[in-house]
């Protein structure tokens, strides 16, 4: 079958980039040599070992939500890239999750063997279908699962973007921000590439800023401390961009009367591995944290403000390695809820006067469960906390998940669907949207200066630092 | 009756009846050699309700948005449904239970949950034709199934009055199509009832484990 009858002309197609591949396999990064991080090559036979690694990997949960689908088209309306581009219909997420079913149902599927041409069964050919598909299942989805809930047939259409994703990472057709940020994370234990001096020193200018606002040298953002009741662990971007975010979070814990500690190895709590599908990443990323933990034999773990972060480490991560969890777990704004119930740290609403609307992260509302505690600890910090509609479960991706910020070729795309995100924070009349994700932060940034809106992004821990009266 | 009814009503039928059973039990083996995977992290909530929640939110059209803001999509998808209930119910009642339909109520109302479905089956074939979202997608089986549907729906209004001498023929097709449809079945999409329960299964397990399933507000949860 002609791979001109490809039915994966998608809305962006762009060339695969392998430079950084190339340059990656130049420099004989260890990563590369020891084949954890997989990169193309021209000369094998892609479409084939594509083929047989969605054989390979296929789970019951997979095949049962390919073999499921009716095309009944009810989870167009639930997807932002549909409701911004209504006239292209390789918008809708069955439309792109059949790209990756047209090739179960050739290889692994029933009738499709026989009679591929009456079920619409199809294989690549070459290496031009498998780039188009990366371009389908990379840029024109975030995985936000919001058609997953809307299926009335339960079909996971993210979980099979993701499977997809897996496949074409081990085969190094990626778009190059994947392979980058993938590299980064295999290298350096962190997704952002912090050494590890910047990050101890960030860490350290951060507990001099404090001890200066509070007046009180006792204050402490200690590092590597055992037997602490919990271990704190963040997202890069705190070191590199947000250290204020970190500082926000010891001075809570310390006017807490916390016992905390930040590992010295193993404290990025993202995982790129949920992006790319890397099972493999996603499961050595988490385990990092896991072993951080056991190291400092500390009682739990709390995940900063990060909804990919707190899915792979609190949900995913346990699976991906294949170890049980042993610690509990929670969201740092559990533990602020906390908090503030016990009367173990004080607000005053009157410091949060501006009107806050919340964003639900796809990953921590609609894959992690978490949608209410947010909402009580703004309530108790906030004069003005007025919802988005829809909300919770059922509130849009803020357009850069999914991995997409690091994807600079399917960003006019992304903007122009966040139309549809931009129209549903103007609504609120908020001059500030709180998220509990820094993903969110950068994707909602993004939005706010594309559309011209009159608010700003913050973090539930600003907004509950900022509420503590001096 | 003809013998050609009569072995269509009897012997096909149930001829038909095994063979869609032995392969949906082939397809039930074919699901379960694939790996599952072993979820190892401590529960937020209940996978058990988790599960019936998502097994059951078909029936509560509130707590899904795509059926709670089409409610008339919604609408025709509980009468498509009706209607092939009712025609399966039928094609059971005629050769074994004929005494039912001899009350001319139960007759009417079985023709007017299948006439209704056959409606809906065109306005849905009208639709898979309309919108070019739902054409790209759509299969030749999207379009055979549906038509195939629609011509059942038919067959059935008109044999449900069980009336031999009058309505041989629709009879015949009726049950011609019954049996066509118990072999072809679990080969289109038409089966797809079959996965329902797994892929609603696999889903609820995984949300009622994390506390997203049963979807409520005003919950308190501690890290876990």
């Amino acid at each position: 079958m002609s791979s001109k009858k490809s039915e994966a002309r998608a809305a962006v197609m762009t060339p695969l980039a392998t430079k950084s591949q190339e340059k990656a396999k130049e420099e004989k990064l260890g990563s590369v040599a020891e084949g954890r991080l997989k990169t193309y090559e021209r000369k094998a036979n892609n479409a084939k070992r594509f083929v047989a690694l969605l054989r390979k990997r296929m789970t019951r949960q997979i095949a049962a939500s390919l073999a499921a689908c009716v095309h009944c088209g009810r989870c167009a309306e639930s997807c932002h890239y549909y409701l911004a581009r209504p006239d292209d219909p390789t918008m809708t997420p069955v439309w792109k999750a059949d790209q990756v079913r047209r090739i179960f149902k050739r290889h692994v599927d029933w009738t499709g063997r026989v009679i591929p041409w009456w079920v619409h069964a199809w294989t690549p050919v070459d290496d031009e279908d498998l780039n188009r598909l990366k371009d389908v299942v990379f840029g024109t989805c975030s995985a936000c699962r919001r058609c997953t809930l809307n299926c009335p047939m339960g079909v996971d259409t993210a979980l099979i973007i993701r499977f997809a994703r897996g496949l074409l990472t081990e085969l190094g057709i990626v778009p190059e921000g994947v392979f980058n940020v993938s590299r980064d994370q295999w290298e350096t234990g962190n997704q952002m590439a912090v050494a590890e001096v910047d990050y101890l020193e960030t860490l350290q200018w951060m507990k001099e800023e404090l001890q200066a606002e509070l007046g009180d040298p006792t204050v402490d953002v200690p590092v590597d401390k055992p037997d602490c009741d919990f271990l704190y662990v963040i997202n890069p971007r705190e070191i590199k961009f947000d250290p204020r975010s970190i500082a926000n979070a010891a001075k809570i814990f310390h006017l807490a009367g916390e016992s905390w500690t930040l590992p010295g190895k193993g404290w990025d709590m993202t995982n790129f591995g949920l992006y790319s599908g890397d099972d493999s990443l996603g499961g050595w990323v988490a385990k990092n944290v896991y072993e951080a933990a056991s190291r400092l034999r500390a009682k739990r773990i709390v995940i900063s403000e990060c909804g990919h972060g707190y899915r792979s480490t609190r949900w995913e991560g346990y699976n991906w390695a294949g170890v049980d969890q042993r610690l509990p777990m929670e969201s740092v704004v559990v533990t602020l809820g906390r908090y503030l119930t016990e009367g173990r740290i004080k607000v005053n609403k009157a410091k949060n006067s501006e009107p806050v609307t919340f964003h639900d992260s796809c990953n921590i509302a609609r894959s992690g469960g978490i949608t209410e505690e947010p909402r009580r600890v703004l309530r108790r910090v906030c004069a003005d906390f007025r919802e988005m509609a829809p909300n919770r479960t059922e509130n849009y991706c803020c357009t850069g998940g999914g991995g997409l910020l690091s994807m600079a070729e399917y960003r006019p795309l992304r903007l122009e669907v966040a139309r549809i995100k931009a129209e549903q924070l103007r609504a609120t009349g908020a001059k500030l949207v709180c998220t509990m994700c820094h993903n969110c932060v950068d994707g909602l940034a993004d939005v706010i200066k594309h559309y011209k809106l009159d608010m700003k992004v913050v973090q539930v821990l600003d907004l509950v630092s900022r509420g503590i009266p001096r | 009756m003809s013998p050609l009814l009569k072995t269509l009503e009897n012997e096909v039928q149930i001829v038909a009846l095994l063979f869609m059973a032995a392969v949906y039990g082939l397809r039930l083996v074919w699901l379960f050699r694939f790996k599952s995977r072993k979820e190892r992290t401590f529960s937020e909530g209940k996978e058990a309700a988790g599960i019936g929640y998502s097994l059951l939110n078909i029936a509560m059209p509130w707590a899904v948005e795509s059926a709670r803001k089409k409610l008339g999509f919604y609408l025709q998808f509980v009468i498509f449904h009706l209607g092939v209930a009712a025609a399966i119910a039928a094609t059971f009642i005629i050769p074994y239970a004929p005494r039912v339909f001899e009350v001319m109520a139960v007759v009417r109302l079985f023709q007017v949950m299948i006439g209704a479905a056959f409606f809906v089956g065109l306005m849905r074939l009208f639709r898979r034709l309309k919108e070019p979202a739902i054409r790209l997608i759509s299969t030749a089986d999207d379009y055979a199934s549906l038509v195939l549907m629609v011509l059942f729906f038919a067959a059935g209004f008109l044999a449900v009055p069980n009336a031999y001498r009058s309505s041989e023929a629709a009879l015949t097709a009726f049950f011609a199509l019954t049996a066509f449809f118990l072999f072809y079945v679990p080969f289109s999409k038409i089966g797809h009832y079959l996965y329902y329960p797994f892929t609603h299964f696999f889903l609820g397990r995984t949300m009622g484990h994390r506390g997203v399933y049963p979807i409520k507000r005003g919950e308190k949860r501690e890290g876990r």
